[in-house]
């Protein structure tokens, strides 16, 4: 199994926005030999830690869009990329793809990496999941532990 | 001038939120006047009625992921107003020692990562390249310095707290665990590294500021008061102390204040087209009252600093102008400046021979039912303020944060810079860059302020005098 690092963000207390980190206190039991790290949101100093992992999985909620309703689970390959902007002008923003970005224009590593999302269904305050993410919980587990358990190819 | 144009500020965009500024145009068509919108809802001091107000700081801790430890030192020490407690003095200097940390990471911040692609590529770079994927390019060595001085102080919050964001360490009556000899031995020998990356940077910085003379003429340069916490000497702090106010000649305007009974003297003004309140310094009402806090508003009440280079440097800084330094641009020259000094400073507490004491905490049942905690954030002056009922639960909040309090000097700046910048009925991404440019110096927390989380877009509007929209320039 190569080397994992699970970077679990978001806000747990605005409903479903805490999916990821509650998700962690699952996978810390699967996964005992990855790593895990729960952050309110992204920094650039990941850019470093990222290097010493052979795969990055980043957890996140996401909103409701076109063609993904609450509960949904998305799983996005991120790939390096000099040619994306980075809109993190105003706020404290960092988006996963900015940390691989940096890895790579940085240190010259190109870590296997993967976002998974979940849609939410409610941001407002509180300290709850909504019925949709709660359902969805095993199922956004159980990816993360099929990712992580994955072989990394060098396709 | 009359103006139809409505500005809604949903509820919905809360977390998916975003800024607008609008200008509006006089009938010569210059620009009159301009509104910087901020459009997150504020919502902490509702969420937490009734808590136990021990549960404060730990939920205060999550209004940012930037600057967490502020609100836990302003909340704990709020927390400690309840108790009446005066914590040991090991735990005084562990919390000073974490929130100078905090301080350097977050400065790092906004400044390699915010504010470094304006000053090393200009104002008018290609927006495309104008980012930190474009200073690494650029010059890599700056960016990861930037990144080691990130991790130098997160490394400090996660080696004192468990973890680097939200660290549940700061409680009432003190901190929970002590420093270990080991901890303290191996952040010490970080020391040299965070000094050396302060030290360039800041050389960095003040080769750079030749290039940008329109900019610091233009950027925020007008005369306002300027607040802060200082000690007792008069030194920079960002802990605990008095609450000092200078004009903008640099004269004391009003000094020893307390700063736990701020609403004596600082007043908040609601607008109706921002979810963000302005605060102003009350015996000169509303708006003659704006002044400014952070960085720059603490090296201008700050006679010193107290460790030798950074004093060095704030005498430096202090020739700038002989007046106080006026120009918000020079928000960015200060925040350098400040980063030498909590780096020394950490060092200093690191080697005091009380550190490693394992009195840390005092315990008390509360004997208070109000309590105010004030401190220096990164961005300013923070405050909370408690009430509880005889059962130790949170009955009323009221939190007064930096940014809020630098809300009429970031609208007037933005004024300032569009009636210097924009000619005509079209905006120019330029002109864009410097809007964002000017706001970006005050290194404004807007989920602090306003509690809610969420990336920033913005949308500048042209409006002429009959409200009718002329252009509209945004960033998604």
């Amino acid at each position: 199994m190569p080397r994992v690092l699970i970077l679990a963000y978001g806000n747990p207390l605005r409903s479903d926005d805490g999916v990821a980190c509650r998700a962690v206190d699952q996978l810390r039991q699967s996964l005992p030999d990855s790593e895990f790290q729960c952050f309110h949101q992204l920094g650039p100093e990941l850019a470093e830690v990222i290097t010493h992992f052979e795969r990055v999985i980043f957890l996140d909620a996401a909103f409701p869009t076109e063609g993904m309703k609450p509960g949904d689970i998305r799983i996005q390959p991120l790939l390096a990329n000099t040619n994306a902007t980075d809109q993190s002008r105003f706020s404290h923003v960092v988006t996963p793809q900015t940390v691989v970005t940096l890895a790579s224009s940085l240190y010259h590593v190109d870590v296997k990496a993967d976002l998974i999302t979940v849609t939410g269904q409610t941001f407002d305050h509180g300290d709850r999941l909504s019925d949709a993410v709660a359902a969805a919980l095993p199922n956004l587990v159980a990816k993360v532990e099929q990712l992580a358990r994955t072989p990394i190819t060098n396709s | 001038m009359t103006q139809e144009s409505t500005i809604v500020i949903d509820p919905v965009t809360r977390i998916e939120g975003h800024s607008k500024i609008t200008l509006h145009l006089n009938d010569d068509g210059r620009v009159e006047e301009a509104r910087f919108h901020v459009t997150q809802f504020r919502g902490f001091e509702k969420l937490c009625e009734g808590r136990p107000f021990y549960e404060m700081p730990s939920l205060m801790a999550r209004i940012c992921g930037i600057c967490p430890v502020s609100h836990l030192i302003a909340s704990a020490k709020a927390c400690d107003s309840l108790l009446a407690v005066r914590i040991p003095p090991t735990a005084d200097k562990l919390r000073r020692i974490f929130g100078l940390a905090q301080v350097t990471q977050s400065h790092a911040l906004s400044l390699f990562h915010l504010s470094s692609p304006d000053l090393l590529m200009g104002m008018d770079a290609d927006p495309a390249k104008s980012n930190i994927f474009g200073v690494a390019e650029k010059n890599p060595e700056l960016a990861m310095d930037g990144i080691k001085l990130r991790q130098f102080g997160q490394k400090i919050i996660e080696r004192l707290g468990g973890k680097r964001i939200h660290p549940a360490w700061i409680v009432p009556g003190g901190v929970s665990e002590p420093l270990t000899e080991a901890n303290r031995d191996a952040i010490l020998a970080t020391i040299p590294e965070a000094l050396a990356i302060a030290e360039r940077t800041l050389e960095w910085f003040k080769g750079t500021m030749e290039r940008f003379r329109e900019e610091i003429s233009t950027f925020g340069n007008f005369p306002t008061m300027f607040m802060g916490i200082v000690k007792k000497d008069n030194g920079l702090t960002f802990y605990d102390g008095k609450l000092r106010i200078v004009d903008a000649s640099g004269h004391v305007v009003a000094d020893d204040l307390d700063p736990t009974q701020y609403y004596d003297y600082i007043g908040e003004k609601v607008e109706p087209w921002s979810y963000l309140k302005s605060s102003y310094y009350k015996p000169k009402g509303f708006p003659d009252g704006v002044y400014r806090v952070g960085p720059l508003a603490r090296l201008n009440v700050a006679d010193r600093c107290g460790t030798p280079r950074a004093d060095q440097e704030l005498a430096e800084f202090h020739e700038l102008q002989r007046t106080a330094v006026l120009s918000s641009f020079h928000y960015h020259h200060a925040r350098l400046v400040e980063i030498l000094y909590c780096i020394e400073r950490l060092e200093q507490l690191l080697n005091d021979p009380e550190i490693l004491s394992k009195h840390v905490r005092a315990l008390a049942r509360p004997n208070a039912r109000e309590g105010v905690g004030a401190a220096e954030a990164p961005r300013g002056t923070l405050f909370h303020h408690y009430k509880i009922d005889d059962q130790g639960l949170i009955r009323w909040v009221n939190l007064i944060i930096a940014t809020g309090q630098n809300n009429l000097a970031m609208n007037r700046s933005v004024l300032q810079v569009a009636k210097h910048y924009v000619h005509g009925k079209k905006l120019t991404p330029g002109m864009l860059n410097r809007v964002e440019a000017v706001i970006r110096c005050y290194d404004p927390c807007l989920s602090c302020s306003t509690h809610a989380m969420g990336q920033m877009a913005l949308q500048v509007e042209l409006i002429s005098p009959e409200g009718k929209v002329l252009d509209t320039i945004a960033r998604h």
